[in-house]
């Protein structure tokens, strides 16, 4: 602790002085920082070296031949196949269609995220419409567009299709769950219990796999449907499963009086649950449920498993060919940049949402 | 792949508890015809060769086009009338018996436990997976034998080491076998020139000389076969018809090659048939499609537009794609091969 205090910093002091307190304190430090500060210098120019200096950016053939005997990274795998990552398979005609399906659907998800947007009035219609347009749009067939059915669907406009659905029809199960969990009646809760414990032990890769392939052989005919929409239906269980469970430490955290007081005005269940009990426990959830979000969006590179062609799998055949399988580093590369760019902005929204709602701050 | 084994065990068993999902005589060609398009494999990103996907989202590769050559076979065209389902291999089984595919074709082995356990039925091979040695091309060996005294790196633990061995002492050679610990090991030690030689399937040495190494010319597959895992179109057990259509259609493809028809030249070659055999594959002489249930004219419509098994080959694994693979064992019988046609009367 005394260390702490010896490094603690005046507001004043300028920035030599700070450097020199945080950094160069006594003679151990100054060689610390100073080694780890060449070894970083010497990354970071090495990566820039790779990725910025000697990178090739396009090919004005369409080939590899521009990346042959180069040191740096062959960005032009990108330029050639970027449309292969971000649509997979989809017609190549009609990508303008998965483009503004995968519009539509991102920014259905930023006005959700909008407080003018958090009543069930109003976030239910977006949702609906949100997912009509995505899914005409999308499949076709209506108003002279071409039916493009679902194994053609790819990359990452249906990874985010995939996501959204699956948080979507996830969370009110999770919400129901988790109140079923905390029932008085020791049926419901128990069995609630059994069923989000089983959900939650099993992989997610296995209750894919059964969703997608295992069902149609025990369903009656009239119930399998698509295989997309069994797979996101799996794919909500087993996040609706997690997001019950915290909830429900959400709601157990609250003290016993708020519940007791709100029975004492007279409140009916309903209003409880409503007013006095969900607006606190999600707001205490609220870092772990970011935290699912997050983790969710990573898992549905599972899907591939199954035989869908989301972006990871898109990337996979972007550099799987003759001509650019030695540019697998830049497709994965890109590939993480798209990922980042959506986990980084959930998580911004996340800390946001905290300061707006001052969770921690009671 | 490891990680999948227990999945696809796990399916098995599954499919096994399953009702058995045997077809009847003639009803997969029947569904098929019913829903106008043919529900074929393709794969869950790329497998280079036999199914990947071009800059604009279209598959291309030699499985890839035997499915083509199937829907064209019952339709006339493919355009239109396929469904290409990416598949993991994990997946292929569970979802050919549930119907969501009519056929697999999928470079899949021939294996018993397919064929009887997992109820499965598997046409003639369209090809044999062989396992080849590769080498440096600057050593000058020719053959296998040449590399006598040299190093050979391999995955520690493989039927390739054994393959190794066996072979070296039939032919009467020595080879050290450089083990490693994983095959990216094994590939990198070998292009390192740590070892003369690197074994595999022949397509996948050709992969690796086309992508690996920044001159291919560096690269030399050597002809030796030491072993081959036959690939089939998998159906579902008991649909008798079914198989006939894929092995006619696989005979044809062959026939074609044999008799030198081409895409190119399948027009003279229908007006004016050099001999019976190709008057009746062209459905000159009727019979060819009638017998299995298609049009007299579905070899012409497949060879018109897919053309024949070399055709096939040369676009996606030999001299007209990056990979620059010869037939060799795959080659017709005539060739030194041992792909030939059945006898079309």
């Amino acid at each position: 602790m005394t260390d702490q205090i010896a490094v603690f910093i005046p507001p004043h002091s300028n920035i030599a002085q700070r450097l020199r307190k945080r950094f160069f304190s006594s003679a151990m430090n100054s060689v610390i920082t100073i080694i780890v500060g060449l070894f970083l210098a010497w990354a970071v120019w090495n990566v820039f070296n790779w990725a910025i200096l000697n990178a090739v950016w396009a090919s004005p053939d369409g080939t590899s031949k521009v990346c042959h005997g180069i040191e740096g990274a062959c960005w032009a795998v990108i330029d050639v196949r970027w449309r292969l990552i971000i649509f997979g398979l989809f017609p190549f005609e009609e990508q303008w269609r998965s483009t503004f399906a995968c519009i539509v659907i991102v920014m259905v998800a930023i006005m959700s995220c909008v407080p003018f947007f958090w009543k069930p009035m109003r976030l239910g219609p977006l949702w609906v419409v949100g997912f009509a347009i995505f899914y005409t749009l999308m499949a076709g067939g209506v108003f002279g567009l071409s039916y493009v059915g679902p194994a053609d669907w790819g990359g990452l406009t249906l990874t985010v299709f995939v996501y959204a659905a699956g948080v979507l029809i996830g969370m009110p199960t999770a919400i129901a769950l988790a109140l079923l969990r905390r029932s008085e009646l020791p049926v419901i809760a128990k069995t609630t219990g059994a069923i989000i414990d089983a959900v939650r032990s099993l992989p997610l890769v296995s209750i894919l796999f059964t969703a997608a392939l295992i069902l149609p052989f025990v369903l009656p005919g009239f119930l399998v449907g698509d295989k997309i929409w069994r797979v996101i239906i799996g794919f909500a269980l087993f996040f609706a499963a997690y997001q019950a469970e915290i909830i429900r430490s959400g709601i157990q955290a609250l003290p016993s009086g708020q519940e007791e007081a709100a029975k004492a005005l007279g409140l009916t269940y309903w209003q409880r649950i409503n007013r006095i009990i969900l607006p606190q426990a999600f707001r205490n959830a609220l870092p772990p449920t970011i935290n699912q979000f997050v983790i969710t969006f990573k898992e549905t590179s599972l899907i591939v498993i199954i035989g869908f062609f989301e972006v990871l799998a898109s990337g996979n055949a972007a550099f799987g060919s003759g001509e650019w399988s030695h540019a697998w580093v830049e497709v994965y590369c890109f590939v993480a940049m798209i990922y980042f760019v959506f986990v980084f902005s959930l998580s911004r929204y996340g800390a946001y949402l905290e300061r707006h709602l001052r969770v921690g701050q009671h | 792949m490891k990680f999948m084994k227990p999945l696809a065990i796990g399916a098995t068993a599954a499919l096994m508890l399953a009702p058995a999902a045997h077809a009847e005589f003639g009803a997969t060609l029947k569904t098929i015809q019913d829903r106008g398009s043919l529900s074929c494999t393709g794969h869950n990103g790329s497998f280079p060769g036999m199914a990947e996907v071009d800059d604009k989202g279209s598959w291309i590769g030699f499985d890839i086009d035997l499915c083509r050559a199937l829907a064209t076979a019952i339709f006339g065209a493919f355009e239109g009338h396929l469904t290409i389902q990416p598949t993991s291999w994990a997946q292929r089984w569970p979802s050919l018996q549930s119907g969501e595919l009519d056929i697999v074709i999928k470079s899949s082995g021939w294996t018993m436990s397919r064929d009887t356990d997992t109820s499965l039925q598997f046409s003639r091979p369209y090809m044999m997976a062989g396992i080849n040695y590769a080498t440096h091309a600057d050593n000058g060996s020719v053959k296998v034998a040449d590399l006598d005294g040299g190093t050979m790196c391999v995955q520690a633990g493989t039927t390739y080491e054994r393959y190794a061995v066996e072979h070296a002492q039939a032919n009467d050679y020595t080879m050290e076998v450089v083990p490693f610990e994983t095959t990216e090991a094994s590939k990198a030690a070998f292009l390192s020139g740590r070892c003369d030689a690197y074994m595999d399937w022949d397509l996948q040495l050709a992969v690796m000389r086309a992508t690996a190494v920044d001159d291919p010319e560096s690269i030399k597959i050597l002809p030796d076969v030491l072993s081959a895992e036959p690939l089939g179109f998998v159906m579902r057990q008991g649909d008798d018809q079914w198989v006939d259509v894929s092995n006619w259609l696989m005979s044809i493809l062959l026939l074609a090659d044999e008799a030198g028809v081409t895409s190119e030249n399948v027009d003279e070659m229908k007006a004016n048939p050099p001999t019976p055999a190709v008057g009746t594959m062209l459905g000159v002489t009727p019979g060819v499609g009638t017998r299995i249930g298609l049009s007299d004219d579905w070899a012409y419509n497949v060879i018109k537009q897919l053309g024949n098994y070399n055709e096939i080959w040369e676009r996606n694994m030999g001299q007209g794609s990056a990979y620059k693979l010869e037939r060799g064992v795959n080659g017709l019988i005539r060739d030194g091969g041992i792909l030939h046609s059945l006898v079309l009367d």
